[in-house]
């Protein structure tokens, strides 16, 4: 109801996106009407933190507040760690529901704010798309982790011999977390490839999209496989 | 020996059933109406009553019908009880007509179901220029256009594109004076609500509130439709000042739960005028020297078991003059004030025979 803080974006793009949240075919699951009881933000562990609030996500959604929704889409939404401790609303909302919806229309639709907030986790979608897990051995160096003490060095320089150190032969690994079947990254690239979720990266990050759409049609290929 | 006819004053829900119960104990009754028909104030001004949206005059009109030609119930159109003397069992009562005429009448009890008016928002301490500003009108001021079929702006005769209510004109209000909560208007104003969003899809419709005061069914069958289905913003905080902006209304407020001031326009504003005791109720307590309640209604005694007896023996009040009361309570504090008249009548026979 106040004046923008995007005010160099047209109204018109804000409804858009409002629209595209809106026409989620989860959205009228995920929102009823509002109390402002504020129990979601009562449970929620970054309102602790952050200046965040799930009930203001499920009250602009509710109020059809297009500028605010747009704010929110530019900021708040990535406050939320998505831990649905905010699902006991007694009207059945759920924020963190509203939240994942708000990230894909953010995400899809190239948001500036969402590339920055992103441009941190490049290295870990890399890993996790391309692995299926999430963070590797190697990931752990001194510099990263210098809270984790001086034995990160020590690890970090012989990590393969402590790794083969471990009983189970799936955790020799120091490129893994673990072992991955070659039968399960196939399908976890599928999975990428069939339900958009490789397709909403080029919007973030077009260089990891094609790096990682080689490294996955080139797995594919080589089973004899062909996703389009 | 108890004089065995009861006197209700007031044809409204309170009243007809009053009037209906004694009657079909079988005592006479003489119901007295200040105004020319029975069914009061939801009959004359509402043009839809809670929860379920239907017409008021379909919906009360069996009751009407059936108080208007009971053999045991006497009506007595545009007349006012002016005095009384006795006691219970054996009451003067004097009765005028508008010609002024007067009349004396016995009765052995007496039911007042003389019920409430409508705060006069010239009265409010906050600035909504009621008396100043055309599209500044009151719930029943949009009833009144919802007889109609439609709700437009009386400034121009068209269609609003932007409603808001307000919350608790005249209720809650220590600086007025009404330190009450009405009961209806947070019901009436959702269920307006309703069926302004119903006439105009494309309206934005807004209820700035206090709290939501939607008691029992109302909650899901009221505020929840109004919010889930029909898309009625809900925004905490009341509205300080009404300006004029070109041909709008700029409303000052505060949106609490988001934490911002609000400026806004709007087309139409409607306050939710809350109740107080009629002018009839008032004087009903002088002529029966009834004691008024901390609020200024008519006082019971025995509460809460007893909602109905008032400290003067033979004298039973029922709905909105004994306080804020929506129709339910209203019909069945008749129907409760109908056996205790009846049962003081048939206990004073007993005693005296």
């Amino acid at each position: 109801m106040l004046s923008s803080l995007y005010p160099e974006v047209p109204l018109e793009e804000k409804q858009r996106l409002f629209d595209l949240v809106k026409a989620d075919p989860r959205f009228e699951d995920y929102l009823y009407g509002c109390y402002e009881c504020g129990i979601c933000v009562a449970a929620c562990p970054s309102a602790r933190f952050y200046d965040f609030s799930p009930r203001k996500i499920a009250q602009a959604l509710a109020r059809e507040d297009i500028e605010l929704v747009y704010e929110q889409m530019n900021d708040d939404i990535w406050n939320c760690s998505q831990c649905f401790s905010c699902v006991r609303c007694p009207r059945k909302n759920n924020p963190g529901g509203l939240i994942t919806i708000m990230r894909e229309v953010a995400v899809n639709n190239g948001l500036k704010t969402t590339k920055e907030a992103l441009a941190g986790y490049t290295r870990i979608i890399y890993k996790i798309m391309t692995t299926g897990t999430q963070v590797s051995p190697d990931m752990l160096q001194e510099d990263a982790f210098p809270d984790w003490g001086p034995q990160v060095k020590e690890v970090a320089t012989h990590l393969d011999l402590w790794r083969r150190a471990l009983p189970p032969e799936t955790l020799h690994t120091t490129g893994l977390s673990w072992q991955v079947e070659e039968r399960t990254m196939l399908e976890l690239y599928t999975i990428w490839k069939l339900t958009g979720v490789l397709d909403m990266i080029r919007e973030l990050d077009e260089g990891l999209h094609d790096i990682m759409e080689e490294v996955m049609d080139d797995a594919l290929e080589d089973q004899g496989f062909a996703i389009d | 020996m108890a004089v065995h006819r009861v006197l209700v004053i007031g044809g409204g829900p309170a009243g007809l059933e009053a009037a209906r119960g004694v009657a079909d104990m079988g005592l006479a009754v003489l119901l007295v109406e200040k105004t020319g028909e029975l069914g009061g104030t939801p009959y004359a001004h509402y043009a839809t009553l809670t929860p379920h949206l239907k017409d008021a005059r379909d919906l009360m009109q069996d009751m009407l019908e059936g108080v208007a030609h009971h053999p045991q119930i006497e009506v007595r159109y545009h007349t006012e009880v002016v005095a009384s003397r006795g006691e219970a069992g054996a009451f003067t009562v004097t009765l005028q007509n508008q010609e002024g005429q007067s009349q004396e009448e016995e009765v052995g009890a007496v039911i007042v179901a003389t019920g409430f008016q409508h705060f006069d928002p010239g009265r409010e301490t906050q600035l909504y220029g009621y008396y100043e500003f055309e599209d500044v009108i009151t719930l029943v001021d949009a009833e009144h256009m919802m007889k109609s079929g439609r709700i437009v702006r009386p400034s121009n005769g068209q269609p609003p594109e932007r409603v808001a209510f307000i919350q608790c004109v005249g209720s809650r209000d220590r600086q007025i004076g009404n330190r009450w909560c009405s009961k209806v208007c947070c019901g009436i104003a959702s269920k307006q609500a309703i069926e302004i969003k119903k006439m105009l899809p494309e309206a934005k419709v807004f209820i700035f509130y206090i709290d939501m005061r939607m008691y029992g069914f109302w909650e899901d069958q009221l505020y929840w439709k109004a919010q889930e289905e029909h898309k009625v913003n809900y925004i905490r905080g009341i509205v300080t000042e009404i300006l004029k902006k070109g041909d709008k209304l700029l409303m000052k407020g505060e949106d609490t739960t988001m934490g911002r001031p609000v400026e806004v326009l709007m087309d139409l504003v409607i306050l939710s005028v809350g109740m107080e005791p009629s002018q009839g109720t008032l004087n009903m307590a002088k002529v029966f020297h009834l004691p008024r309640e901390s609020h200024g209604f008519l006082a019971t005694q025995g509460e809460p078991l007893d909602t109905v007896t008032t400290p003067v023996a033979g004298v039973f009040v029922a709905g909105a003059a004994a306080g804020p009361k929506d129709i339910e309570d209203s019909v069945s504090m008749g129907g409760a004030a109908a056996v205790k008249a009846v049962s003081l009548l048939r206990r004073l026979e007993k005693s005296l025979a």
